[in-house]
């Protein structure tokens, strides 16, 4: 099934990160390229420009992210980022019931402002703050669950989005989500530059995912490779 | 929180931004102050050409300027604002002596003898006799005045590394020890503690130094120090570590106001300590990511130094508070100076140097950015055609360039080294510099196609610059030369044209487009933050809300800054254009966002016709001035849902919701207006609101309103809808005085109609023409409790006993009168034109800024009495004695004119109605919305004369009476 050596159409996608602050953009970014956890040492000025290949089964695509400030007034900024991006990550911490609001203020302006059939992918982030197991008993300090997986699905239906919901600290779902991005681009959409991508189909080691399955672990470089 | 919002307001005339990027043509004293690097409060006193000499010999020709607190010279002139010319900025508190000298030359010459003892300087005069001598009579003033604040000198001199670094040079001539000075060495910045970025020896930090001591031996130091060539020259080799804080302080200017608030810093601090704000927090996530590489950033001392500055200017400056990026920058200034002076030089940064950088709206960035596109366009035309063929979007990674002022993006050392430069030569630099990256580069960045390749090709470069920019040249001299001297060659010498006139036109010449996309911003982001009750107004009403909103706060903020601009002109002369009318700017990051009730009036007078005055025009022009009645101001009170005695917008959409709101009936309508009566919110409107009831529908219609065309044509009566609707508020206040509960149980046996009544036929009975003429004689004296003869006719308007009516009650009476009804039905909301271009679309301002003449006559003619009643309430007398007075004519008229037939007609109808409503009452207010809906069918059947069999109860029972009633008078 992994067709690995042989060249596959490349070709590259602008995302965007958006969503309101400390709701874990830049973690999941992160976690994505680096398959890493950690405190953002890189100071913010705007937005971090980070690149990553995805791979596909038919095709390669390499994400150029734009990953955005989130303090308010970085706002303004924000449509010189999300300008021409064909998709976006909006990220809500599903802790926090402001930041699903600010979230669908985000989604409201992507559809209108944004280029026509972006792809908008919804991301509820921090679910290890909510799954079950809470090791510290009555979790005195571990914050519920503001937002149910029902509301924020119904919403993300209702819209048109992918919905996921994740943890950049474990890595919980993350690949899945930039996977199915990569799968909702519409092949018109994708830039004939494909040729670039020839001779780096070292594609992934545990061969690649058949989209829409989530069954790989999630600390495993499985199909994307730097 | 409104006293806040005047004190910024006030703080923001007293100190005016020195150079908002929006003037096209800076004031004189705004040239004055940039190009002296002056603080906010100075203004241009007196100018005077005049010769400067040092006693080393140098001299120089120039002009010699004053100010409340400085004397300034410099060679350079104004309007190329270089506050690099040879020159000096002394404060004159600074100044210990001033002789006279004689001179053959020249008619006026003075010695001046600065606080440092060994700087004499010479000036020579060069004009009139009186011209000279106003300029010493103002100087010596000033000195006398600025006498007492040499005392802060002191503080401000020990502070500074010049001071001792000469003291030292002296006691090793004299051959004191070097150890005491360790003691009382000035702090120069955490690089003290974690070594300075960079290899000293490298940077050549010792023969820099050197260097230092010799200028400031000869030419003054700190806050005396004056300009030569060679100070220029010597800043843009690189200043040395330990003496770089200091003058960056000095160049930029920020020195000068630590002079004069020599406690700011520590009192900000204290006065705050502990309180939280939005800014605390985001400092807090900010402080472990503020140039980390450096150790001093790694450790708890200089995390604690960064936070005090950030924190105490979030308090300094509200406004601003806190913007990421600010932490990199106070972080670098942190590096080579004190807390102190990394306070004062963040406020000279985000006044001055880089204004709106840091601002909510981080206008001046975006505005920035268009000006170094512009720029690149104009200097690179090629490269700029490339960049948009390719959509590649230059600002990506310029704009984090000129937002930490490259900082963040070339390597520490050489950072600093364009910081240097900058603070000395201003916000041009950071321009010439970023051209000269794209100049350097531009080979490569030809190749580029997307912006991923233009930020790998940069981030190369900056990585780079310390590499030999002429790795191949045979001339060892050449391959000295660094990547990073070659940029400074290239920015300094092949861009030497971009002045900083280029870039004050420049941002004069994008300032418009820019707000205009970040307003346009703010708006969509704040039109879906208003939540559920916006969804009611229509798209396009809601966005002319908006609008509207800003527009009034801006234009009450620009007069009232023109007003005071206008006095202080007065006050102190003619140059005084200000810089800061556009200071209430939603692009600008608008400092006000909440209404006053004033500033409501205005408001409301833009979307509803009733809320313009009458007659009176705005002294302002264009519009007409808002009206102030009672209504408007339940109004206010009835929106202001926070108890700020001010609106927000998201008030302000939520009441007009209320009204205007898709899915509003007749019900909701009348229902809304009665809580606005109700004070406290018992259910019930006491006699005085009911008054004021009667007196606002007057007011809201006196301009007319449109419930005749809203309806079918008005059986037969005359055609004057005014004049109806004038009637019918008279009947009103009859009927709700006739249907009133009294207030106290004691008095029901008493009244002639108790609504809770189960027997209807008690009410129909009172309905007749008698009784009619007896209540509008008691209408006479509703509110004043003066004793009248017809008293007794009705106990309800007894003043000892007071009266209230309830929902159900107004509510029947509304709904008793055709007129009130359609009012209630429509007209009450339509009177709202929130876009324009409706019927009731503002009168075109042309007629209203008309002069005197014609002025009244059209609506005079039009309205007849009502403009009786304009006047009544104009001058703010009650309308209800006008009622009175109105109907006492009709009534009079009717007895006279013995229109029996007509009467009848009257009485007829009105029975029904009553009757109608009152069967509205009795079934409660639980039944409210059942009874609208069966509404019309009732009053057809009516008509017809047939009873509604499948009414339930209590209706079917009062139909039958009004059945039999309407026999009785046909007969």
């Amino acid at each position: 099934m992994s067709d690995t050596g042989a060249p596959k159409p490349s070709s590259s996608v602008k995302l965007v990160l958006l969503g309101e602050a400390a709701v874990g953009k830049s973690s999941l970014v992160l976690r994505f390229v680096n398959n890493d956890f950690q405190e953002n040492k890189e100071p913010t000025i705007g937005a971090a420009f980070l690149t990553q290949k995805c791979n596909l089964p038919s095709r390669t695509i390499k994400f150029e992210i734009w990953d955005t400030a989130g303090q308010e007034r970085f706002a303004s900024l924000a449509p010189m980022y999300y300008r021409n991006a064909q998709s976006a990550l909006v990220v809500y911490d599903l802790t926090k019931p402001s930041s699903l609001n600010k979230a669908k203020h985000w989604i409201a302006e992507l559809q209108r402002q944004a280029s026509p059939g972006i792809v908008i992918a919804l991301v509820g982030n921090k679910l290890d703050l909510v799954s079950g197991n809470d090791e510290s008993g009555e979790g005195a300090e571990a914050p519920a669950r503001a937002i149910s997986t029902e509301e924020a699905k119904a919403y993300a239906d209702q819209e048109g989005l992918l919905f996921f919901e994740t943890s950049a600290k474990t890595g919980e779902q993350v690949q899945e989500v930039f996977e199915a991005i990569a799968n909702a681009i519409p092949e018109v959409a994708l830039k004939a530059k494909g040729a670039q991508g020839m001779g780096r189909g070292l594609g992934g080691s545990a061969g690649e995912v058949a989209p829409g399955l989530s069954m790989n672990e999630p600390n495993t470089k499985d199909s994307c490779a730097c | 929180m409104f006293s806040t919002l005047i004190q910024k307001a006030q703080s923001l005339i007293l100190e005016p931004p020195a150079s908002s990027p929006s003037p096209a043509k800076p004031s004189k004293s705004t040239q004055f102050r940039n190009q002296f690097r002056l603080p906010a409060k100075q203004t241009l006193i007196q100018e005077i050409s005049c010769e400067m000499s040092l006693s080393t010999g140098d001299h120089y020709t120039g002009k010699l300027y004053l100010s409340e607190a400085f004397l300034c010279f410099s060679t350079g002139s104004s309007s190329t604002a270089a506050p690099a010319s040879p020159g000096f900025t002394l404060p004159l508190c600074a100044i210990r002596r001033v002789e006279r000298l004689h001179s053959r030359s020249y008619m006026f010459a003075l010695s001046v003898t600065t606080w440092h003892n060994d700087l004499r300087l010479t000036l020579q005069f060069a004009g009139l006799r009186p011209s000279c001598e106003r300029f010493c009579d103002a100087l010596k003033k000033g000195l006398r005045t600025q006498m007492n604040e040499s005392k802060n000198l002191k503080i401000l001199t020990d502070s500074c590394y010049s001071e001792f670094l000469l003291a030292g040079s002296e006691r090793k001539n004299s051959g004191l020890d070097g150890e005491k000075k360790e003691e009382k060495r000035p702090d120069t910045g955490l690089g003290v503690l974690f070594k300075y970025p960079g290899d000293t020896k490298k940077l050549r930090d010792r023969s820099k130094m050197r260097l230092w001591a010799e200028y400031l031996r000869d030419n003054g130091r700190n806050i005396t120090l004056v300009r030569q060539p060679t100070f220029q020259k010597l800043i843009r080799v690189g200043l040395p570590n330990r003496l770089r804080g200091e003058m960056w302080e000095l160049t930029s200017g920020s020195m000068y106001s630590r002079l004069f608030n020599p406690t700011l810093y520590q009192d900000t601090l204290e006065k705050f300590q502990g309180q939280h704000s939005l800014s605390i927090d985001e400092i807090e996530k900010d402080l472990n990511r503020s140039l980390p590489e450096y150790p001093g950033f790694q450790d708890e001392e200089g995390i604690v130094r960064l936070r005090r500055v950030l924190q105490a200017y979030s308090w300094r400056n509200e406004e601003v508070g806190y913007c990421q990026a600010m932490n990199i920058v106070v972080a670098a200034l942190l590096i080579y100076m004190s807390e102190e002076q990394a306070f004062f030089l963040l406020s000279t940064l985000c006044d001055r140097l880089v204004p709106g950088y840091y601002s909510m709206t981080m206008y001046g960035t975006l505005l920035d950015q268009k000006v170094f596109e512009s720029l690149v366009e104009r200097t690179m035309p090629i490269l700029w055609d490339h960049f948009n063929k390719t959509d590649v979007q230059l600002s990506v990674v310029s704009l984090p360039w000129f937002l930490s002022l490259y900082i963040n993006s070339m390597p520490l050392v050489f950072a600093f080294r364009v910081l240097d430069v900058f603070f000395l030569e201003g916000p041009k630099v950071l321009f010439q510099i970023g051209l000269a990256i794209l100049r350097i580069s531009g080979e490569e960045l030809l190749q580029a196609t997307d912006d991923g390749a233009l930020i790998s090709i940069l981030k190369d470069y900056f990585a780079r610059l310390d590499e030999s920019a002429h790795p191949n040249s045979p001339n060892e001299k050449l391959r000295a030369v660094t990547r990073f001297q070659e940029l400074m060659v290239v920015a300094f010498k092949e861009f030497a044209g971009i002045t900083h006139s280029t870039i004050i036109e420049e941002r004069a010449r994008h300032k418009e487009p820019v707000l205009k996309d970040i307003e346009n911003f703010a708006k969509r982001t704040q039109l879906r933050n208003l939540g559920p009750d916006s969804k009611k107004l229509d798209k396009e009403d809601l966005s002319n809300v908006y609008d509207r909103f800003y527009k009034v706060l801006y234009e009450r903020q620009e007069r009232d800054l023109y007003q005071l601009e206008e006095a202080a002109k007065a006050q102190r002369g003619k140059d005084a254009k200000s810089e800061v009318l556009e200071a209430g700017r939603v692009g600008l990051g608008a400092s006000v966002t909440i209404m006053s009730y004033d500033a409501f009036r205005e408001f409301l007078s833009g979307i509803a016709p009733w809320a313009r005055h009458n007659k009176l025009m705005s002294p302002w022009g264009g519009n007409q001035v808002p009206a102030d009645h009672e209504f408007i101001r339940r109004l206010f009170k009835r929106w202001d849902t926070d108890f700020n005695d001010a609106l927000t917008l998201q008030n302000v959409v939520s009441g007009l919701a209320a009204i205007k709101g898709a899915h509003k009936d007749i019900m909701s309508c009348i229902s809304w207006f009665f809580e606005l009566y109700d004070d406290d919110g018992d259910g019930r409107v006491d006699k005085e609101g009911i008054l004021k009831i009667s007196e606002a529908l007057l007011f809201i219609t006196r301009k007319g309103f449109t419930f005749e065309t809203s309806t079918p044509p008005l059986p037969g009566d005359d055609n004057r809808p005014d004049e109806k609707f004038l009637k019918s508020v008279s009947e009103f206040i009859h009927r709700c005085f006739e249907y009133a509960d009294p207030s106290h149980p004691g008095n029901i046996p008493s009244t002639p109609s108790p609504p809770s009544s189960p027997d209807p036929s008690d009410d129909e009975e009172d309905e007749d023409s008698d009784d009619d003429l007896i209540a509008f004689e008691s209408i006479q004296d509703p509110t004043p409790p003066k004793p009248k003869r017809k008293k007794e006719a009705n106990i309800a308007l007894d003043p000892q006993k007071p009266l209230h009516i309830t929902l159900p009650t107004f509510r029947m009476v509304i709904l008793a009168d055709e007129a009130l009804e359609s009012f209630f039905e429509r007209g009450f909301t339509a009177s709202f034109s929130l876009t324009p271009s409706t019927s009731t679309a503002p009168i075109p301002s042309a007629h209203l800024s008309t002069p005197s003449a014609g002025l009244p006559s059209v609506e005079a003619a039009r309205v007849g009495i009502r403009g009786v009643l304009d006047g009544v309430v104009r001058d703010g007398m009650r309308v209800a004695a006008e009622v009175r007075r109105r109907m006492e004519e009709e009534v009079e008229k009717a007895a006279a004119g013995a229109k029996e037939a007509v009467d009848e007609e009257e009485e007829k109808e009105e029975v029904g109605r009553v009757s109608e409503g009152d069967r509205d009452l009795l079934s409660g207010a639980e039944a409210d919305i059942r009874s609208i809906a069966e509404k019309p069918l009732v009053a057809e059947g009516q008509k017809e004369g047939e009873g509604e069999g499948s009414e339930g109860g209590v209706g079917v029972k009062k139909e039958e009476v009004v059945v039999e009633r309407r026999e009785d008078l046909l007969q």
